[in-house]
């Protein structure tokens, strides 16, 4: 099996099924292309999209529907073409749909503005732009965020 | 915030070298035509709010507690649907 250098699991083997595509990158990393999906049983319901080209970088997600259970995934034309992905593509089925946790001093914020959309047919991914809806790229999540030096 | 009113076809100046057109207005959208010098990167807010957000995301000032974190999210009582939508990606 394939190994992979990660941000925080160290040296890791995966499946190649769980490797990501995300032909134009993300907004900010448009280098980066090939991400593995990571969750760990004790860590559950974070996902983890490590970057497989760069160790040191590895976003903190969460499904969408743990943060938002009825939030409604209206892609434009052009991000369902992207995926070639149909019409209404339902969460679960159709696609994943993960949010990218962000821990600010603040406290935490997470981005519904933007979700991570994973075709679940072909593992193709793009990071969606759903403007319009009133959804934020800085949901409030917490109110603090839980930091611990020297774990 | 200075609003202007504008029909299609007319353009809006800023300072002498930025203009903006309206090339077509539709029910629901505006097609924005844009003249800027090349040193001015023109792009969507939202592209610029969300780039900014992921770089941000990417680096954490201290390492995060994860396991408080998950626990926490575990104990709002997100976990059914938690555990419906990841499933697929158990390898």
């Amino acid at each position: 099996m394939p190994q992979c250098t990660t941000k925080y699991f160290k040296e890791i083997e995966y499946q190649p099924q769980a490797v990501v595509e995300f032909q134009e990158g993300l907004f900010g990393f448009e280098q980066e292309r090939q991400f593995l999906l990571i969750e760990r049983q004790d860590l559950k319901p974070l996902v983890f999209l490590q970057s497989l080209a760069t160790p040191g970088l590895c976003f903190l997600t969460l499904p969408i529907r743990v943060i938002s259970p009825d939030y409604q995934l209206e892609m434009t034309a052009e991000d369902r073409d992207r995926l070639a992905l149909k019409k209404k593509p339902e969460i679960g089925r159709d696609v994943a749909c993960l949010a990218i946790v962000n821990l600010r001093e603040s406290g935490t914020v997470v981005n519904l503005l933007a979700p991570l959309v994973i075709d679940l047919a072909t593992q193709q991914a793009i990071q969606a732009i759903v403007s319009g809806q009133g959804y934020s790229h800085e949901h409030p999540f917490y109110a603090e965020t839980p930091v611990a030096a020297g774990t | 915030m200075l609003m202007m009113k504008r029909r299609q076809g007319e353009a809006i100046l800023i300072g002498d070298d930025i203009e903006i057109h309206l090339a077509h207005i539709g029910r629901t959208r505006v097609k924005i035509g844009i003249k800027a010098p090349r040193h001015l990167a023109v792009v969507a807010r939202e592209v610029h709010l969300v780039r900014n957000e992921n770089r941000a995301a990417a680096e954490w000032a201290a390492p995060p507690d994860l396991s408080s974190l998950a626990e926490r999210v575990r104990s709002s009582g997100a976990q059914e649907s938690a555990s419906r939508s990841d499933e697929k990606f158990e390898s």
